[in-house]
């Protein structure tokens, strides 16, 4: 057992530090590297009971989002791998052991606000579960952990199945969301929106503004990808948003962190567009993979900007002795209330931003949101 | 999803919405040392030029009207017609007149050709006017105010340097003689809303001199005149607007003001050696940058105001602080849209939508009695040359299929702004168009 | 005989026991004390049990909420294998239970609500023990001043200021008409609540609708607590659809000076004029003024609302024990515990 932890603990420290130093930037990035660290640590784990697989599984996740708290997508697929094996678990001793759960022990009236009522088989404790997998088993205590593994990587393989398409099954129904002739803005440069902008392209004729987005400037690069790609695109600085915003028919934005209200965090530059655009009432519309969902509520930060970029990006240090007497802000994200999104495009459907938390309730288990 | 602008898109007229000449709000106004270097320049110039005599401008008319035809085509009937007698350099690229692309939307197209550095000098242009046409399209002369006061000025030379010819009276044939040289300044850069009220102020003079008087003394009447309506309009204006927005700034305030504006840069110092503690963000933006001037302005000398800067996108971070928001104007119009540099209405959206007060500091010279309802039509773009570079990528160009465009201004509607500053007092946006009657006057 | 109500009275002497949560106890009570047969006598004696203690109540919609619960639960409960008497037995130690379990809600939502408060103002109405609960919690991790309405006519914003002052939190009690004024200062609403109902919307100590109004004038966020007992299956349409609503609120007094279009008989409610007969001239009250123009406190509160119901649109987010919800979150446990 300890030689296995030391093994678990190199990939995972190799990829703390990489998170930690920001080698690994973008939420995909980081959610594919969690998912192949959680499969080496899976594949060589050694557990006898359900709980302590759950734990070596959540102790990995911990380790990671304390290297690096800002990239929510790794904890976001370290929920989601729980949920999946928790969902594989249950399937599998279900098949095996008898009906759990019609007991009316594990009913009250707390349970019964918390899951309505009992029309659907809920899962009982896994104590009281009686499995042919026999957990603790004091004469092979591997048995449980050979008898799981096989679901186990099959889950873990879903999620990454389901990461490795996210671009192509967000863009899936681009065209039915960008009709012919129509004026598109977005900002910096999202691989969700450009893939779903060309893919949008395939089938329509329509233009394209992006503002550039300071003091990054993806958006220079946005314009360039999109206008290789066919699409009539215009470049424009960010000041100019509010007055072309008259023309334009439909805000498409990326997002870096989606939260449970509705509301996302996403690159700066986002608040101002979607205001501006429920100014103009121009509908406002999120593209984001299902692994950006977060299980969060809190607005702690809403306005104190999450997380601060180069000052020198703004002001650079040709400025001379400028630079030593002014303060300089540079924050990487907005924090974008629900009230200023019409809707999020993910790989798993459309979804108004007031039911993002139901959709967090199916996608992740509750007592995962604190790994 | 509604489709508002659907219709809009196969209609809209390319030509439609010309932009009227348009100038500066504010910016990189001249230092007083400048102006006089240019002045004494000018002076100059005009001795070599004393020979020509004046000839009747047939283009004038043009200028003259409020809504000046589209300098787009402007340039395309001067460009091609002759060559270009004094252009120095190449733009960097010209943006395509259509949309590139298979199918670019022509709705961009009013936006128009950016027009040689030194365009044709047609007719009998007075070298002060040359020199100064110059100065407007390499936007060395910039803001609402200077362009204001260099075009008085310039002027000032034209109407000293003229003779009436015989048969003909002063206030007769002035106009005709400053007919092209308008046409020249607007061919240089759109008009901005001050000069055009400056320009109709002075026809107004010159149509109205005493026959009676011998020229040089109705000349001498004349630069009176331009001298008054400089120190009573602009710079007796500025004073006011000073103090009283200056009342508005409280001690332990921040002050948020967007890219610069000769005039809000005035209330701060003012506000600043009167002894007043505050602090004021920067917030600033390509094409221009205009903000880092302002930051330099308001940090150098002995008593420096605590200065913080950050780019447009980073607006809402910082608003939570703020109290007060001033911003400066190109010009106001009836119905109290402010048009002024692009993202100025960005940052008066922001503030409203906090509940911070948006306060505009605007002279009565730059009011226009026509309406705006938007910031797309009326517009200009920044010259290549104009734009900063900023960031690590190269600054773009335009190229097939991708078009960079850089327009200069952007209107902000009535309901994102608290109150005007000008030197009639503070007024609502509201009552803008009531501002001309109550000073009786029947022009601005 | 049981009686229900002394049960629900004697609950509530412990000063932590909400409306619902004392209705509960005494439900559970009451099929201690219930001698019902059948499934079927027990259930009509809980529902009879609740009618009884809601008719005794001029609000009733606190009390509602907890009996819907409670029958809802005592319904939905798996039975079949169990005898009438383990059934109760059962059944009793559920609500037992969960009064028990309920005790440790408003810790669940005071922790919970803390990760919201920055530094800073918060505005909080009346008089909430789940608000206390919570402000005293973010006293001890953030520097928080409160600025407390006076909360009339019942004044219990006093209560929490004085607490509240006395726990070393800056507080201040601003009068219920000058919310507007000082909606500025605060960072956010943070308020009680009665019931919080199907459509997201909120129950609430009379004054919250208009501080949400305001707070969402002033884009401030506005929070409801709410502990999950007190959601409350009811969907009113407006002010006048709930419950708490009667004639008597907003009713205007008869004219101590009839006026001259006065000829259809009033009904003689008011004690005070009755006496006098309708047809008394005019020029009798002309002379005496003075009369009846001194309108007592006691006579306002008769006429005004104690509740009010807060649309689900001006909330920003409600905490609970289950969780931080958005207004339609709230919906979706209601329809889970009563809808199929």
């Amino acid at each position: 057992m300890q030689a296995e932890r030391g093994q678990h603990h190199r990939s995972v420290e190799v990829l703390a530090s990489k998170l930690r130093r920001r080698q690994i930037v973008g939420s995909r990035t980081a959610a594919l590297e969690t998912l192949v660290v959680l499969r080496q640590v899976v594949s060589r784990a050694r557990f006898s009971n359900f709980e302590q697989l759950v734990e070596i599984i959540r102790g990995v996740g911990r380790r990671l989002v304390e290297a690096q708290p800002k990239e929510h997508s790794v904890g976001n697929t370290v929920r989601k791998v729980l949920h999946h094996i928790r969902e594989e678990y249950q399937t599998a001793v279900g098949q095996t052991g008898p009906q759990a759960g019609t007991s009316t022990s594990g009913f009250s009236i707390s349970k019964f606000v918390l899951q309505g009522q009992p029309r659907r088989h809920v899962p009982a404790q896994k104590t009281e579960v009686k499995t042919t997998l026999k957990e603790d088993d004091p004469e092979d205590p591997d048995s449980f952990s050979k008898g799981l593994k096989p679901v186990l990587m099959e889950a873990i393989q879903d999620v990454l199945d389901e990461l490795e398409t996210v671009y192509d099954n967000v863009s899936k129904n681009a065209r039915d969301h960008i009709h012919p002739d129509e004026i598109i803005l977005t900002l910096g440069r999202s691989k969700t929106v450009e893939t779903f902008l060309k893919t949008a392209a395939h089938n329509r004729h329509y233009t394209v503004i992006v503002a550039e987005t300071g003091p990054s400037y993806d958006g220079r690069e946005m314009a360039k990808s999109l206008s290789s790609a066919g699409i009539s695109t215009f470049l424009v600085p960010d000041s100019s948003i509010f007055s072309l915003m008259s023309r334009v028919n439909k805000v498409i934005l990326g997002a870096h962190v989606i939260l449970a209200n509705g509301g996302m965090f996403a690159i700066t530059g986002s608040l101002i567009a979607a205001t501006a655009a429920k100014a103009h009432s121009t509908p406002v519309v999120v593209c984001a993979g299902q692994f950006k969902l977060t299980p969060l509520w809190n607005l702690y930060h809403e306005y104190g900007a999450v997380d601060f970029g180069n000052p020198s990006d703004v002001l650079g240090f040709n400025e001379g002795e400028l630079v030593n007497k002014v303060d300089v802000v540079n924050p990487y994200y907005d924090y974008v209330a629900p009230e200023f999104i019409d809707a999020y495009i993910t790989n798993d459907g459309d979804h108004p931003p007031s039911s993002i938390y139901r959709l967090l309730k199916e996608t992740y288990d509750d007592e995962d949101n604190e790994l | 999803m509604p489709d508002k602008q659907e219709t809009t898109l196969p209609t809209q007229q390319p030509g439609a919405a010309a932009p009227k000449p348009a100038g500066q709000p504010s910016q990189k106004s001249m230092t007083k040392a400048e102006r006089r270097e240019l002045q004494e320049k000018q002076r100059a110039a005009k001795a070599a030029a004393k020979a020509e005599a004046p000839k009747g401008g047939a283009g004038g008319s043009a200028a003259k009207t409020k809504g000046a035809q589209a300098p787009a085509k402007k340039a395309g009937e001067a460009g091609p017609a002759k060559q270009s007698v004094l252009t120095s350099k190449e733009l960097g690229h010209a943006i395509p007149e259509e949309g590139a692309g298979k199918r670019g939307p022509r709705i961009f197209t009013h936006f128009g050709l950016p027009k040689p550095i030194g365009h044709t000098v047609k007719g009998d242009i007075h070298p002060a006017v040359v020199r100064l046409g110059l100065s407007f399209s390499e936007f060395k002369i910039c803001g609402a105010n200077a362009r204001c006061i260099a075009t008085l000025t310039a002027f000032k030379n034209v109407i000293q340097d003229y003779t009436t010819p015989p048969n003909s009276t002063l206030s007769r044939h002035l106009m005709t003689h400053l007919s092209p040289q308008i046409t020249h300044l607007v061919a240089a850069r759109p008009m901005s809303v001050s000069m055009g009220n400056a320009i109709r102020q002075l026809k107004l003079e010159i149509s109205n001199s005493d026959i009676d008087l011998v020229e040089q003394e109705a000349k001498d009447v004349l630069c009176k005149k331009i001298d008054d309506y400089i120190q009573d309009r602009i710079i007796m204006a500025d004073e006011v607007i000073q103090e009283s927005a200056g009342r508005k700034i409280k001690e332990g305030d921040v002050i948020l003001t967007y890219a610069r504006s000769s005039v809000v840069e005035k209330v701060l110092l003012r506000a600043r050696s009167e002894g007043k503690k505050f602090s004021v963000i920067v917030v600033d933006s390509r094409p221009l940058l205009e903000g880092k001037a302002l930051l330099r302005s308001l940090t150098s000398g002995p008593d420096p105001i605590p200065c913080t800067y950050a780019l447009l996108p980073a607006l809402p971070s910082l608003l939570t602080e703020v109290t007060t928001v001033f911003i400066g104007a190109h010009s106001i119009y009836s119905n109290g849209a402010v048009f002024s540099r692009a993202g100025t209405a960005l940052v008066s959206m922001m503030a409203k939508q906090r509940n911070v007060p948006v306060v505009v500091c605007c002279e009565t010279c730059k009011f226009s009695e026509g309406i705006l309802v938007d910031g797309f039509g009326k517009n200009e773009l920044a010259p290549a040359h104009t734009v900063q570079p900023h960031g690590s990528t190269p600054t773009p160009t335009s190229e097939p299929g991708l078009e960079v465009l850089n327009p200069l201004y952007d209107l902000t509607p009535p309901n994102f702004i608290t109150a005007v500053v000008t030197e009639v007092g503070l007024i609502p946006p509201s009552s803008i168009s009531s501002i001309p009657l109550a000073l009786g006057k029947t022009i601005l | 005989m049981f009686d229900i109500h002394q049960a629900f009275r004697r609950s509530l002497q412990n000063p932590e026991i909400a409306y619902p949560l004392a209705a509960i106890i005494a439900l559970t009570e009451l099929i201690e004390n219930s001698d019902a047969g059948t499934m079927f006598e027990l259930v009509n004696a809980i529902r009879q049990g609740a009618e009884t203690l809601k008719s005794k109540l001029e609000n009733p919609i606190g009390v509602d909420a907890g009996c819907e619960l409670f029958i809802a639960f005592v319904t939905l409960f798996h039975h079949e294998s169990l005898t009438l008497t383990d059934l109760k037995r059962e059944l009793i130690r559920q609500g037992q239970k969960y009064a028990e379990e309920a005790m440790t809600y408003r810790k669940k939502i005071a922790e919970l609500t803390v990760g919201f408060i920055k530094d800073g103002s918060i505005l909080t109405h009346s008089h909430s023990r789940v608000v206390m609960q919570t402000l005293l919690l973010a006293h001890q991790h953030k520097r928080i001043s409160v600025f407390v309405t006076e909360a009339r006519p019942r004044g219990l914003g006093l209560k929490t200021a004085e607490a509240l002052i006395a726990a070393g939190v800056p507080c201040t009690v601003v009068l219920d008409s000058a919310v507007a004024y000082v909606m500025d200062k605060v960072d956010f609403v943070l308020v009680g609540s009665e019931a919080v109902v199907e459509s997201g919307g909120l129950v609430n100590a009379v004054g919250s609708n208009q501080i949400a109004i305001i707070a969402r004038a002033a884009k401030k966020p506005f929070y409801a607590l709410a502990e999950s007992y007190k959601f409350h299956r009811l969907f009113p349409l407006s002010q006048y659809d709930l419950p708490s609503h009667n004639s008597k609120i907003l009713s205007f007094s008869s004219p101590s000076r009839p006026t001259r279009s006065a000829s259809i008989s009033r009904p003689a409610e008011d004690t005070t004029t009755a006496s006098d007969p309708p047809t008394a001239s005019a020029s009798t009250n002309d002379t005496e003024p003075t009369s009846s123009t001194s309108i007592t406190q006691q006579q306002i509160c008769k006429t005004n609302p104690h509740v009010d119901y807060t649309r689900p649109d001006l909330i920003s987010l409600v905490f609970s024990d289950v969780g931080s919800l958005t207004p339609e979150g709230v919906s979706q446990y209601l329809v889970g515990m009563f809808a199929g």
